[in-house]
């Protein structure tokens, strides 16, 4: 934890995680936590419900406070910034939410100008390029005018990516970008990871449950299970790796070092056999 | 950034926990008030939404409470033949009381329950996550600018309101009930006084009614639990808080102004 | 988008200039804006042992006209006369130093204010000083409570024993009125219902067992408490060594008065109470 947490331009980790300890209502979220998230690569974290991966993520962005340790983005470390230039910080970060987040008062092209009328004051036919540009980006140019209340939930994630990503950011947060969608919608998100991040060099963390959709697009894995870093690498030799984490996450067991049961007392005296079973 | 949750032992310290997350709430909106100018043109658009949709209702309403009004006095003051002191009364009894307090709870059931179920369902949806993301403050692009609003909203719908009764009183007193328009007219006159009535009375009344409304309502959106259950919970909260604190508010200001 | 904004501000724009064009309505049209008006104006002082409901901010007026305001009223530790001043209009800074102001009130429930009748002195009163000849408020209600006995609770009313009385007119007379003698509570009306017969309204009195002694001509009269208050049966004792039974009639009665009538039989007749002194006025 003593050793130099700096990260710069020529570092390979982007964002450097140590001893990040996080305790929420009584209960251990992170347990000295270590993490380096390299620099231009897609990495996904992966792990167990309610491990906190979303709350790794709101870490990251500076939206969560940790107990314990320190997280640098770019060098910088978040839990010492003031609001401006935490702000200033994630203007270079794209997060894409769970539920795509858009908001509702505006049609598609304004919540994708958004960040732009915030922070600019680029001339309208400008915003109007770079929003068509984005949306073009996604295949969604044609839904400029719809509401997001007209939009089914792939659409509207492309939507929410278009915003992500309209400020061309250094660093996109994918928080469980597969969920809920059909198999189209979901190679579609696939491609347009992969090709914002060969594309524009954009590293991207991505916290998804989806076996074979890593597999296919991550190029580092991270697995997270009681607050620790148990397994990490490159996808294919983290699903061969004979763990009993990764086996019962990868193979899909019911048991294993993930009890089944959530924690409780005596199953007999639940059930009020405890004179019995003495 | 963990709000616990207060102890849930007993109304009253809940209530007390209540009042005072809400003055801490207050004032970080007051606190963003600077950052909120930018936003100016959000705050236009809230004060379209909270003030301009509420007119027509607060029409409506200003007209019938005159007219009933009217009715009402002019079969007692008829009992010791002081009818032609009708219109005063409606005009007194609107500037000081009726007007200010029946805006207050329209404005509350109108647009403070819009306000409290917008930014609690902005919150379930991660919509306020979102602009944190983008970095825009939410207090200042949301909560302020609705506040504000509320603030600039209610004097000028109390001033509707009032003029509106007025109106129906006219309407009751001298078309119908055949009250000498003249006398109505001078009555009035030469009892409203401009300082105590309309400034005292209509403008200052309402604009703490309005803060008080306001605050509540974008209180409740902001700590409600976002779900679904939460944000019919605090919209009903809205609506039973601000009726309260605008009722004891009347008996505290007229104490302290009239 | 551009465009919607711009019709949110329009929209937002017309609502506020609604919003002001109704303010200003209520403080021209419904408010004597010049009650707030203070132009040049100087201050006169008068002292007064009464002032009655009198306010700050009350009019001062000449002729019935307005030419300024009451400013202050102080009552000085161990003085026992209100010392109020008066805020007069520059344009009016003629008022001879012998003028009475008086404490009026604007018909009978109106607001008390100042008025000022001019004397014949040749001097005008100066800024700042003193107006020596005062009235103090018309004792308006002293004067009523002269003619009408003053209201009280109603006594537990025990054991009682109901006697009748006839009146032509029982005005808004109705059951459960109080009965009064010497202002004092002394039973209820029972019920009140025309006679067919007679044509007059038959009234029954339900007395409290205690007043056994009231003598049998004894009269009744129906009465108002205060200007505006509700109507009660006064009893005013005879001379008759006989007393009221359960079951007697009244014979001498007095009906229901018009509230017009009695002022103006007392405006006519100057003193109050000549044979009206039903409740001793207290």
């Amino acid at each position: 934890m003593t050793e130099p947490v700096r990260t710069t331009l020529d570092d390979p980790a982007l964002v450097r995680v140590r001893g990040l300890t996080t305790v929420l209502n009584g209960k251990t979220i992170f347990d000295a936590l270590d993490m380096d998230i390299p620099r231009g690569k897609i990495t996904a974290i992966m792990g167990p419900s309610g491990t906190g991966k979303t709350t790794l993520l709101k870490h990251i962005t500076g939206q969560m406070r940790a107990d314990a340790g320190s997280i640098h983005v770019n060098g910088d470390n978040v839990a010492e910034l003031s609001r401006e230039q935490l702000y200033k910080l994630r203007e270079g970060i794209g997060y894409l939410f769970q539920n795509s987040a858009l908001l509702t008062d505006f049609d598609v092209f304004e919540n994708v100008a958004f960040p732009l009328r915030q922070h600019t004051r680029l001339p309208e036919v400008l915003i109007r390029n770079l929003v068509l540009l984005k949306l073009q980006a996604v295949g969604l140019r044609g839904a400029a005018q719809l509401m997001p209340n007209e939009l089914s939930g792939g659409m509207a994630r492309r939507v929410a990516l278009a915003r992500a990503i309209v400020f061309d950011p250094m660093l996109i947060l994918y928080d469980e970008p597969f969920v809920g969608l059909d198999p189209v919608a979901l190679n579609q998100v696939l491609k347009l990871i992969r090709t914002l991040n060969q594309t524009l060099g954009i590293t991207s963390v991505l916290v998804a449950h989806e076996l074979e959709a890593i597999k296919q697009v991550a190029d580092h894995v991270f697995l997270i299970a009681n607050g620790k870093v148990v397994a990490q690498g490159d996808p294919k030799t983290i699903a061969s790796d004979g763990s009993p984490w990764t086996r019962q996450f990868f193979g899909g067991e019911a048991d294993g070092p993930v009890p089944f049961q959530y924690p409780a007392g005596d199953y007999a005296e639940a059930l009020g056999f405890a004179g019995a079973a003495k | 950034m963990t709000v616990r949750e207060p102890q849930r032992n007993n109304v009253v310290s809940q209530s007390l926990a209540q009042i005072g997350a809400c003055g801490l709430f207050l004032l970080t909106l007051l606190a963003a008030i600077p950052r909120s100018f930018r936003y100016a043109r959000e705050t236009i658009r809230q004060l379209w939404f909270v003030g301009a949709m509420s007119l027509t209702i607060i029409m409506v309403c200003g007209l019938f409470v005159g007219m009933v009004l009217m009715l009402q006095l002019y079969h007692v003051l008829s009992i010791f033949g002081g009818t032609s002191a009708s219109g005063m009364v409606v005009a007194l009894s609107v500037y000081r009381e009726l007007g200010p307090v029946v805006t207050a709870l329209l404005f509350a059931g109108r647009a403070g329950t819009s306000i409290t179920a917008e930014i609690g369902l902005m919150r379930a949806t991660d919509q306020i996550d979102a602009m944190e993301m983008m970095a825009v403050d939410p207090i200042a692009y949301v909560a302020t600018p609705r506040f504000l609003a509320g603030l600039i909203a209610m004097p000028l719908l109390c001033c509707v309101f009032c003029a509106m009764a007025i109106f129906g009183g006219h309407l009751v007193g001298v078309t119908w009930l055949g009250i000498d328009n003249g006398t109505f007219w001078s009555n009035m006159t030469a009892q409203v006084d401009v300082h105590t009535d309309i400034v005292n009375g209509v403008l200052l009344k309402s604009l703490a009614f309005g803060a008080v409304v306001s605050l509540i309502a974008v209180f409740q959106g902001f700590t409600t639990p976002p779900t679904s259950e939460g944000v019919a919970y605090a919209t009903t909260r809205t609506v039973v808080a601000s009726s309260i604190a605008i009722l004891a508010l009347d008996f505290v200001l007229t104490a302290f102004l009239m | 988008m551009s465009q919607q904004r711009s019709s949110y501000a329009v929209g937002t724009g017309l609502f506020i200039v609604l919003g002001f064009a109704a303010l200003a309505y209520l403080a021209t049209q419904t408010s004597s804006v010049a009650n707030v008006h203070q132009g040049d104006s100087y201050t006169v002082q008068a002292q007064f042992t009464n002032i009655g409901q009198l306010k700050e901010r009350a009019p001062v007026k000449i002729a019935g006209v307005r030419v300024g305001q009451v400013q202050s009223i102080t009552l000085q530790p161990g003085h026992d006369v209100a010392d109020v001043k008066l805020s007069i209009d520059k344009s009016y800074d003629h008022i001879p130093q012998d003028s009475v102001a008086t404490i009026f009130t604007s018909g009978l429930l109106g607001d008390q204010y100042v008025g000022i009748q001019y004397g014949t002195a040749k001097q005008a009163v100066a800024a700042g000083g003193t107006l020596a000849r005062t009235k103090s408020t018309e004792p308006l209600e002293e004067m009523l409570g002269k003619f009408f006995g003053a209201g009280s609770v109603v006594d537990n009313v025990g054991g009682s024993y109901s006697v009748k009385a006839s009146f032509t007119n029982v005005g808004s007379l109705s059951a459960g009125a109080p009965v009064k003698m010497a202002g004092v509570v002394i039973g209820s009306v029972q019920s009140v219902h025309a006679d067919p017969v007679k044509l007059n309204a038959e009234v029954v009195l339900s007395i409290d067992k205690r007043y056994d002694a009231i003598p049998d001509d004894s009269a009744a009269a129906v009465f108002t408490s205060g200007l505006i208050g509700t109507q009660y049966v006064a009893i005013q004792p005879g001379g008759s060594p006989d007393v009221l039974k359960d079951g007697d009639e009244m014979i001498l009665t007095q009906s229901a008065m018009q509230l017009e009538d009695l002022i103006g039989k007392f405006l006519v007749n100057g003193s109050p109470g000549d044979k009206k002194d039903a409740g001793n006025g207290k």
